[in-house]
C-alpha cells in the first residue's frame, strides 16, 4: 500500500469491491420493487372490486366492498372510520386486540404503506421533497459507474450535424457544455475515489477534517467548483465533499438507454417502410429516426379492414429486468393489398408512451400469407418500477411495394395491472386485432402534457426589420418568416425523480417535402419547463405555409444526447398526403388558421401533446 | 427465452419475497470500532479478531421475526475512514435507523460521536432512529470510556444506549431488535397521525355516523 506502484491496482480493486456490493444491492432492490408492485396491484384490485360509483345498479344499502345488500334491521352494515363507506361485517378487519376496525380497503391501504415502506418515503419527503421515492444511493452510484465505463469504451458522439442548418451555434455550444459538465461530474466521483486512496495514510484522524467541512454546510458546497483541472491531484476537501451531490444530480433514474437498450435489434433495413430520403442524413441519429417514426406513425400509412387475431405471450424476468414478448402467430389477417390478394405481414411493438425508434421492436416480414407464423421474441429492458406506467402496443403491418405500409390491426395492453407473477398470464393467448382508435392517445393514453406556444407570421414588407432586430437573424428572407415562440410546457411525463431535461424540436415540412428544423435549448431539471425560445423559419410564404405542416416534439435529453426520450408531439397544419381527414375543428387547428390569416399578429396557442 | 413450442414460461422463484417489510439500517462510527464485526456477529454469528478495513460500503441481509412480522433487514456497514465519506453519506438518506458505534477502549472514537450525530442530522430524515453502541465491552482492562459517560452522551443526544461486544456476543442481537422496535414505533406514529387521509373517498352525510364509537355489535 505504501508504494506508488500499487496504488493503481488497488484503486481498481477498490472499485471492483464496491461494484460487487452495488450489484448485490441492485438484486435486492429488484426483488423489493417487484414485491412492492405486487402489493400495489393487489390493493388496486381490491379497490376495483368495490368500485361502487361506476356500477350502474348502485344501491345505497349495499356493502361498499363486496357489494352485498345490507338489510334494514339485520345485517345493517357500519361505517368505516377510514373511508366513511358502509360495509358489512365480513369486510372488516379488526386491529390487533382492539374493537376498532377498518374496512378491507382501508386496512389494506395502511398495510401497503407499511409493507412498501411508503410511510418512510412520505416522512423523508418532508425533509427532502425532491428526493425520488425509490431511487437509492446505490442505484445512483451504480449508474454513474456504468456511465463512466461507457465513456472509457465509447468516445462520446457529437450532436447530430443534420440539425445544425437552422439552429444557432449558441445552442450547440450550450449542449456541448452540458455534455462536458456531466463528464466532469462522473470524473469527480473517480477523482474522489482516487484522492481518497492517496490520502490513505491520513485516514486515521477520522472526524477531524470533517469538522471544518460541516462548518461550510452542504448547501453552500453545492455551489461547487466544477471548473478545475482534470489532472488535479491535490483536490481540497471541499471539492471532494461537493462531488457527491454533483454526481447524483444529473442522473435520471430511468435513463432511456436502459429502458430500451436494444437487446434484440431487428432493424431490418429492407422492411423499414419509410421514405429513404429521410435517412440520408444519418442513421446514427436516433432523434431523427424517431421523428420520422413518429411522422409515419401519425398517419402516413394505408388502412385495411381489420380482421383476424394475433397470438403472443408476455413474460417479465425480474432478475434481468427484461420484458419479453413472444410473438407466435397471426391468423385471418386482412390482405394488405386487397385487389392483389397480397399480404406480407410483420409485427411491431412499442412500450407506450415511448414511441421513439429505440422503443420499437419488429419481427421479420412473412411473405404472402394471412396466417403468418413468427415465433420471434422481442425484448425490452424495463425497470420493474416503470412497468406500471407503460402500455404494450402490438401492431401488425403489411409491407407493400415501394415500402408502403398498410396497417392490419393492433392490440394494446396496459402493463400496470398485468400480473407477471401469475403463470397463467404467461401463456400464449389469442388477441383479436383492433382498428387504430381515431385518436389513439385520447382514448387509451392520457395526454402527454400541454405545450404553450405563440406564433406570428411576418411579411417582408413592413415590420420585418423590426422582427429581424428582435430575433437577431440576419439572413435574407425572400418571402416571409414564421416566428414561433415556444413558451413552456406542463403536465409532461416526468422522470421518476419528478424532473426533466427537456427541449423542443420544431420541424416545418414545406409542400416540396423540404424540412426546416430548429431546436430549443435544454431546460434542465424542470418538470414544467419554460424555454421561452423563438423558432424563426425564414423564407416561407403564407401560401406555402397553408400546405405545410409544423411538428413540435418535446424531448427529454439523455445524458449523452443520443437516446433522447420523446415526451410528446403536437402537429399543426396540413396532414401529409391527406391520409388523415382534416380535423379543422380542433381548437389548435383553428388557431393555426388564425396565425396564417392574420399576419404580424401574435397568436397564443395551447397544444396538446400526444 | 422459452423455446418456441413452449406454451408457458417457467415459474419465477419468489422465496426471497417471503417477508412483510424491509428496514434499512446503517452502522456508522470511526474506523476500527468494530462495525463490521458487529454486523458479522449478528448476521452470521461469526467473529474474526483480524482487522480488515471496509472498502466503501457493504451490506448484509437478515430476516427476523419480530412482533408477529417477518422483517427483512438490509444492514449497511460503512467504512469509517474519512476518505470514503462521500460514498457513505449518500446512504444516510435511505436509512430508517442508525447504529452509531464507538470503541470503549478508544477515546477518540467516543469524542467523534457528536460529529457523527451531526452527520445523521444533516443527511438523514428527521425521525431517524439512532442507537448509540459502545463496542468491545469485553475488553474491560483497556476501557477508557466509562459506561456512565456513554449513557450521559446518549441521553444528551436523545439516543438509546447499549454497551456491547461483538467478540463475546453481548447485546448484539438486543441492539438490532431494539432498533427494529423503535423504527416500528416511529412507523405507527407516522401512520396514525396521517390516518384520516387514508383513502380519498369521503361521503359527507355519513361523516356524522363516524363520530359514534365503533360498535361491533353484530350488525350483520
Amino acid at each position: 500500500m505504501a508504494r506508488d506502484v500499487n496504488l493503481n491496482s488497488l484503486q481498481e480493486l477498490e472499485r471492483e469491491v464496491i461494484l460487487q456490493v452495488l450489484y448485490r444491492d441492485q438484486a435486492v432492490q429488484n426483488i423489493e420493487e417487484e414485491r412492492i408492485r405486487k402489493l400495489k396491484t393487489h390493493l388496486q384490485h381490491l379497490r376495483w372490486k368495490g368500485a361502487k360509483s361506476v356500477s350502474p345498479e348502485y344501491k345505497e344499502k349495499s356493502c361498499a366492498r363486496c357489494q352485498r345488500e345490507l338489510g334494514l334491521l339485520l345485517n345493517r352494515g357500519a361505517v368505516c372510520k377510514g373511508c366513511s363507506h358502509r360495509v358489512c361485517s365480513e369486510c372488516r378487519v379488526f386491529l390487533r386486540k382492539t374493537s376498532a376496525w377498518k374496512c378491507t380497503v382501508c386496512f389494506e391501504d395502511r398495510n401497503v404503506k407499511i409493507k412498501t415502506g411508503e410511510w418512510f418515503f412520505e416522512e423523508r419527503a418532508k425533509k427532502f421533497p425532491t428526493e425520488g421515492k425509490h431511487g437509492t444511493a446505490g442505484a445512483k452510484l451504480l449508474q454513474s459507474y456504468q456511465e463512466l465505463s461507457k465513456i472509457s469504451v465509447v468516445p462520446p458522439t457529437p450532436p447530430p450535424l443534420s440539425e445544425s442548418q437552422c439552429s444557432s451555434s449558441s445552442n450547440r455550444l450550450q449542449e456541448l457544455g452540458q455534455f462536458k459538465g456531466f463528464n466532469k461530474s462522473v470524473e469527480n466521483l473517480f477523482l474522489s475515489v482516487t484522492t481518497h486512496m492517496k490520502k490513505l495514510s491520513k485516514s486515521q484522524n477520522d472526524m477531524t477534517s470533517d469538522k471544518q467541512l460541516r462548518a461550510t454546510g452542504p448547501r453552500q458546497c453545492a455551489g461547487r467548483t466544477e471548473r478545475r483541472s482534470q489532472s488535479d491531484t491535490a483536490i481540497n476537501v471541499t471539492t471532494r465533499k461537493a462531488s457527491m451531490p454533483d454526481i447524483l444530480k444529473p442522473l435520471n433514474q430511468e435513463s432511456p438507454r436502459r429502458l430500451t437498450s436494444p437487446v434484440l435489434k431487428q432493424e431490418d433495413l429492407s422492411s423499414r417502410p419509410t421514405p429513404s430520403a429521410f435517412f440520408s442524413g444519418g442513421l446514427r441519429h436516433a432523434s431523427l429516426i424517431s421523428i420520422n417514426s413518429t411522422c409515419t406513425e401519425m398517419g402516413n400509412f394505408d388502412n385495411a379492414n381489420i380482421t383476424g387475431e394475433i397470438e403472443f405471450a408476455l413474460r417479465y424476468c425480474f432478475k434481468t429486468c427484461s420484458l419479453e414478448i413472444c410473438i407466435k402467430a397471426c391468423k385471418n389477417l386482412a390482405y394488405g393489398e386487397e385487389k392483389k390478394k397480397k399480404c406480407n405481414p410483420y409485427v411491431k411493438t412499442y412500450l407506450l408512451p415511448d414511441r421513439s425508434s429505440q422503443g420499437k421492436r419488429k419481427t421479420g416480414v412473412q411473405k404472402n400469407t394471412v396466417d403468418p407464423t413468427f415465433q420471434e421474441t422481442l425484448k425490452y429492458q424495463v425497470e420493474p418500477s416503470q412497468l406500471g406506467a407503460r402500455w404494450l402496443q402490438v401492431s401488425v403491418w403489411h409491407l407493400g411495394t415501394l415500402t408502403r405500409r398498410v396497417f392490419l390491426g393492433e392490440v394494446t395492453i396496459p402493463l400496470a395491472t398485468w400480473d407477471f407473477e401469475d403463470s397463467t398470464t404467461q401463456c400464449f393467448c389469442w388477441y383479436p386485432l383492433r382498428a387504430k382508435a381515431e385518436k389513439l392517445e385520447d382514448s387509451i393514453l392520457p395526454s402527454n402534457g400541454e405545450l404553450e406556444v405563440r406564433a406570428k407570421l411576418v411579411f417582408p414588407a413592413g415590420p420585418r426589420k423590426l422582427q429581424e432586430a428582435q430575433e437577431g437573424t440576419d439572413q435574407p428572407s425572400p418571402n416571409g418568416q414564421l416566428c414561433f415562440v415556444v413558451l413552456g410546457a406542463k403536465n409532461l411525463p416526468v422522470r421518476s425523480d419528478g424532473t426533466l431535461n427537456s427541449f423542443v424540436k420544431g420541424c416545418l415540412t414545406l409542400p416540396d417535402q423540404h424540412k426546416l428544423k430548429l431546436k430549443s435549448p435544454v431546460a434542465k431539471k424542470q418538470a414544467c419547463p419554460q424555454w421561452k425560445h423563438s423558432f424563426v423559419f425564414n423564407g416561407v410564404s403564407p401560401s406555402q405555409l397553408r400546405q405545410s405542416s409544423l411538428e413540435l416534439t418535446v424531448w427529454d435529453q439523455a445524458i449523452f444526447g443520443v437516446n433522447d426520450r420523446l415526451l410528446g408531439e403536437a402537429r399543426l397544419g396540413s396532414k401529409e398526403d391527406g391520409a388523415a381527414g382534416e380535423d379543422s375543428g380542433s381548437p389548435s387547428e383553428r388557431q393555426w388558421q388564425k396565425v396564417l390569416s392574420s399576419p404580424n399578429l401574435w397568436t397564443d396557442m395551447t397544444l396538446i401533446l400526444h | 427465452m422459452a423455446s418456441a413450442t413452449d406454451s408457458r414460461y417457467g415459474q419465477k422463484e419468489s422465496s426471497d419475497q417471503n417477508f412483510d417489510y424491509m428496514f434499512k439500517i446503517l452502522i456508522i462510527g470511526n474506523s476500527s470500532v468494530g462495525k463490521t464485526s458487529f454486523l458479522f456477529r449478528y448476521a452470521d454469528d461469526s467473529f474474526t479478531p483480524a482487522f480488515v478495513s471496509t472498502v466503501g460500503i457493504d451490506f448484509k441481509v437478515k430476516t427476523i421475526y419480530r412482533n408477529d412480522k417477518r422483517i427483512k433487514l438490509q444492514i449497511w456497514d460503512t467504512a469509517g475512514q474519512e476518505r470514503y465519506r462521500t460514498i457513505t453519506t449518500a446512504y444516510y438518506r435511505g436509512a430508517m435507523g442508525f447504529i452509531l458505534m464507538y470503541d470503549i477502549t478508544n477515546e477518540e472514537s467516543f469524542n467523534a460521536v457528536q460529529d457523527w450525530s451531526t452527520q445523521i442530522k444533516t443527511y438523514s430524515w428527521d425521525n431517524a432512529q439512532v442507537l448509540l453502541v459502545g463496542n468491545k465491552c469485553d475488553m474491560e482492562d483497556e476501557r477508557v470510556v466509562s459506561s456512565e459517560r456513554g449513557r450521559q452522551l446518549a441521553d444528551h443526544l436523545g439516543f438509546e444506549f447499549f454497551e456491547a461486544s461483538a467478540k463475546d456476543n453481548i447485546n448484539v442481537k438486543q441492539t438490532f431488535e431494539r432498533l427494529v422496535d423503535v423504527i416500528c414505533e416511529k412507523m405507527s406514529e407516522s401512520l396514525d397521525t396521517a390516518d384520516p387521509a387514508v383513502t380519498g373517498a369521503k361521503q359527507g352525510p355519513q361523516l356524522t355516523d363516524q363520530q359514534a364509537p365503533p360498535h361491533q355489535d353484530c350488525a350483520c
